[in-house]
């Protein structure tokens, strides 16, 4: 499918400037190089970054606040053909689905988990979030939010990821390279995209420009330890200047979720089930 | 007619379910009528488990507190129910039990073989059907073998219990509502552990690969229901399954399903509420949540099996409607229906065959045939109405698959919903004039079949395991009828015939 096919004649209502602009142009390039428009099946949680549920013209799933990894979780299990692509929001992720997210890291299902992060409740107009910087004033936090950000690449790794990046939306060809490697790998792939609101948090941009790098080529991705370490050079906090890594921390090749699952073959809907009711009752005679 | 009435108990861990489970068999397959109810307190090892096996020549739905034997693995069970053994009744316990162990030199558990040895023989039947079941149950075992062996020497034949007939199927609610929904060609089961509902994880769980089937235990309710209606997005046919509290966590995706238009089958075994409540009793008092559960309205399936064959047809019909009317079905069962075991000599399944398919889009927010977001008003509108038809549409069709049922005949009325059907059957004949109305399907409302019932009733009674009655809520909101006399128990415990008939007779 050519790049415009993926795209639906839905109107687009991001705010002009959006950075999320840059994360569709990304997502579509990546799917239309990779050639899985027709295998692909998107899941969307609630928020800004949900919108694109009507953007991409693939299967869609416009699911639940929070819930995108289960929904995401529960497309592949019903159709383990399917590449599937979930996109949340970092309340989405961080805060109401965050259980999800540590236990789908574990899982390593044949996923891919893009987290539009932009520090920021956008669509409510402006509350902080798990990762929203220490200080930030908003309608809900006049007086300033008192609690550290939460590193979503540290818990990512520390609860199993199989690949775990960073991209900038800014960025737009680097993050579509990311994602191509995500959808490519095989297990849970999990990508923090910073998305700056320019509405509710726009100081991150001069920031980020300022301070994003790409890592470099010598980045053992394979060692663990490296990748925690890289995944602290930044805190998410914008007291002072800090490099801010983009690119792939840590990647590995733990078995995924559906080798373990023998009945996993096929789509559950292409079975066709011989079913005797005497036989399933026999063991109660 | 031929009635014993058995109580078995020990402490927790000693055996009492399992041995009650194999004396209730052993009866089934000479052709005899079982019920056997179960009652635990939630521990794992200690405190005092009981089960009460009710054996008639003619069919039985449920137990009594009134018993023929106490088969005791500790004093405790005897010192316990003593007061209700039957004038002439017998007790087997630990003085018969203990030196027999003794001399085997085995662990405690063979307590259980001893007194089944003891408890054949007494009624003379043959060692040989005894031993062969035994050995279907536990595995070729030559000190359970010697145990049984022994016990049968402790005693004469005081009684001779016949084959009546062909084996009987011996099954409980929860592996009905298993064996259903592998009939009905469930190709996903997924489930967080909650007691009463944990028998079906298990029992689809041992069986998946056989069956083609996959279950998978996810990180919690929220996340069991999410799966499921992302895979039954892509044609998969799901079954979740938990207690009210794990329901209680569903809710919002129960409200997604309706939405979405995603078929999806949940499994609701109550117990005892509000809260954690009393999680090994039993309780019907989810009625109105199991139908109001989820924001919005959305048409929606419920039903309530009153026994084991019911479950299994239920079960079915739960998967063909809601994938049919791409909305969600619940089956409202409770401890009582899940973990006690019924008798039927054949056990009969749905004709229906539920068909699902992989859709292309699935939208929690509004919207229109293709499943773009909308949200102005005339197309905000025709998306709630396109949903709301359902529910005549399916009050239609529930008609051809017996959404009521009567049973007897009377001036005089019981109604009830699922579990206690029992307990209303066997009391049906100590009341004189009385009929039943069991209401199997509780959304859409059987509203016109029930309404004739009352209003050709002279005295109405509503029997239901709840502190207030819901079924009778739902029957005014329904018919406008108000039904005044309420036979309630909300104890944790479930109702025996006698309670029933002191109720009414008073």
């Amino acid at each position: 499918m050519k790049k415009e096919a993926l795209l639906t004649k839905e109107k687009n209502t991001w705010c002009s400037g959006c950075t999320n602009f840059a994360v569709l142009r990304a997502v579509k390039e990546a799917i239309s190089e990779l050639r899985l428009a027709k295998n692909t099946s998107i899941v969307t949680g609630i928020g800004c970054h949900a919108k694109i549920y009507d953007y991409l013209n693939l299967r869609a799933f416009y699911g639940l606040h929070g819930r995108v990894l289960p929904i995401a979780f529960g497309v592949k299990l019903g159709n383990p053909d399917l590449n599937v692509i979930g996109f949340g929001g970092d309340g989405d992720t961080y805060a109401e689905g965050m259980e999800h997210f540590v236990h789908n890291c574990r899982y390593n299902a044949d996923l891919t988990m893009l987290v539009h992060n932009n520090q920021v409740f956008s669509l409510t107009t402006g509350q902080f979030t798990p990762t929203t910087e220490k200080g930030f004033k908003g309608a809900s936090s006049p007086l300033g939010v008192n609690e550290i950000p939460l590193n979503p690449l540290v818990l990512a790794l520390a609860a199993g990821a199989t690949f775990v990046a960073r991209g900038y939306a800014l960025e737009t060809s680097h993050l579509k390279e990311l994602i191509k490697q995500a959808i490519s790998h095989k297990g849970f792939a999990f990508i923090d995209i910073l998305q700056p609101c320019i509405m509710y948090h726009k100081h991150s941009i001069p920031f980020l420009n300022r301070n994003v790098y790409k890592i470099s080529q010598s980045h053992k991705k394979e060692h663990f330890g490296q990748a925690m370490e890289k995944a602290r050079e930044w805190d998410y906090s914008y007291e002072k200047d800090s490099k801010v890594p983009i690119g792939v921390f840590y990647q590995s090749d733990r078995s995924s979720f559906q080798t373990q699952w023998t009945q996993l073959k096929r789509p559950w809907h292409e079975i066709d089930r011989k079913i005797n009711l005497s036989n399933i009752v026999g063991e109660f005679k | 007619m031929m009635k014993k009435t058995i109580l078995i108990g020990g402490e927790a861990g000693l055996g009492s379910n399992v041995t009650s489970h194999l004396i209730g068999k052993i009866f089934c397959s000479l052709g005899y009528h079982v019920f056997n109810y179960r009652d635990y307190p939630s521990l794992i090892k200690g405190g005092h488990n009981f089960n009460v096996l009710k054996i008639s020549d003619k069919p039985v739905h449920s137990h009594e507190h009134y018993y023929d034997f106490i088969l005791a693995l500790d004093q405790k069970t005897i010192n316990i129910h003593k007061k209700s053994l039957k004038r002439g009744g017998v007790i087997f316990g630990t003085k018969e039990t203990g030196p027999v162990v003794k001399k085997l030199g085995g662990p405690q558990i063979l307590a259980n073989d001893v007194l089944i040895g003891l408890f054949f023989r007494y009624f003379g039947v043959d060692s040989s059907t005894i031993l062969a079941l035994a050995e279907k149950t536990f595995g070729k075992n030559d000190l359970i073998r010697k145990a049984i062996e022994q016990g049968y020497s402790l005693t004469e034949v005081k009684e001779k219990i016949k084959k009546i007939g062909k084996p009987n199927y011996f099954i409980s609610g929860n592996e009905a509502i298993g064996a259903g929904a592998i009939a009905a060609g469930m190709d996903i089961y997924l489930a967080y552990p909650m007691t009463p509902a944990t028998p079906v994880l298990h029992f689809l769980a041992k069986r998946q690969i056989e069956n083609n089937i996959l279950v998978f235990q996810p990180e919690n309710e929220i996340a069991t229901i999410n799966m499921a209606l992302g895979a039954s997005f892509t044609g998969a046919k799901v079954m979740v399954g938990s207690s009210g509290g794990g329901f209680a966590l569903m809710t919002e995706a129960i409200s997604l399903a309706g939405m979405a238009e995603l078929p999806l089958v949940i499994y609701l075994a109550q117990r005892t509420a509000p809260s954690t409540g009393v999680p090994t009793y039993t309780a019907q008092s989810d009625l109105k949540f199991a139908l109001n559960a989820g924001h919005g309205e959305f048409a929606r399936i419920v039903s309530a099996p009153g026994d084991a064959q019911e479950a299994i047809i239920r079960t079915q019909e739960a998967f063909y409607l809601s994938c049919k009317y791409r909305t969600p079905a619940i089956i409202l069962g409770d401890k009582h229906l899940g973990e006690s075991n019924y008798t039927s000599s054949q056990l009969k399944g749905s004709k229906l065959k539920p068909v699902s398919y992989p859709v292309g889009r699935a939208s929690s927010y509004e919207h229109n045939r293709m499943g773009h977001t909308v949200e102005d008003a005339e197309r905000v509108a025709r998306g709630q109405e396109k949903r709301l038809k359902k529910i005549p549409r399916l009050a239609r069709e529930m008609q051809k698959i017996n959404p009521v049922s009567v049973f007897g005949k009377g001036k005089n009325l019981i109604i009830g919903h699922g579990s206690t059907k029992g307990a209303v059957l066997d009391a049906l004949s100590e009341l004189k004039n009385f009929k039943f109305l069991q209401i199997s399907y509780l959304s859409p409302f059987p509203k016109k079949s029930v309404a004739r019932e009352i209003k050709k009733s002279q005295k109405v009674f509503l029997v239901e395991n709840s502190a207030t009655g819901l079924l009778a809520d739902v029957i005014a909101e329904q018919t406008g009828l108000l039904i005044k006399n309420k036979v309630l128990k909300y104890d944790g415990r479930p109702f025996v015939p006698q309670d029933i008939i002191k109720a009414i007779k008073k």
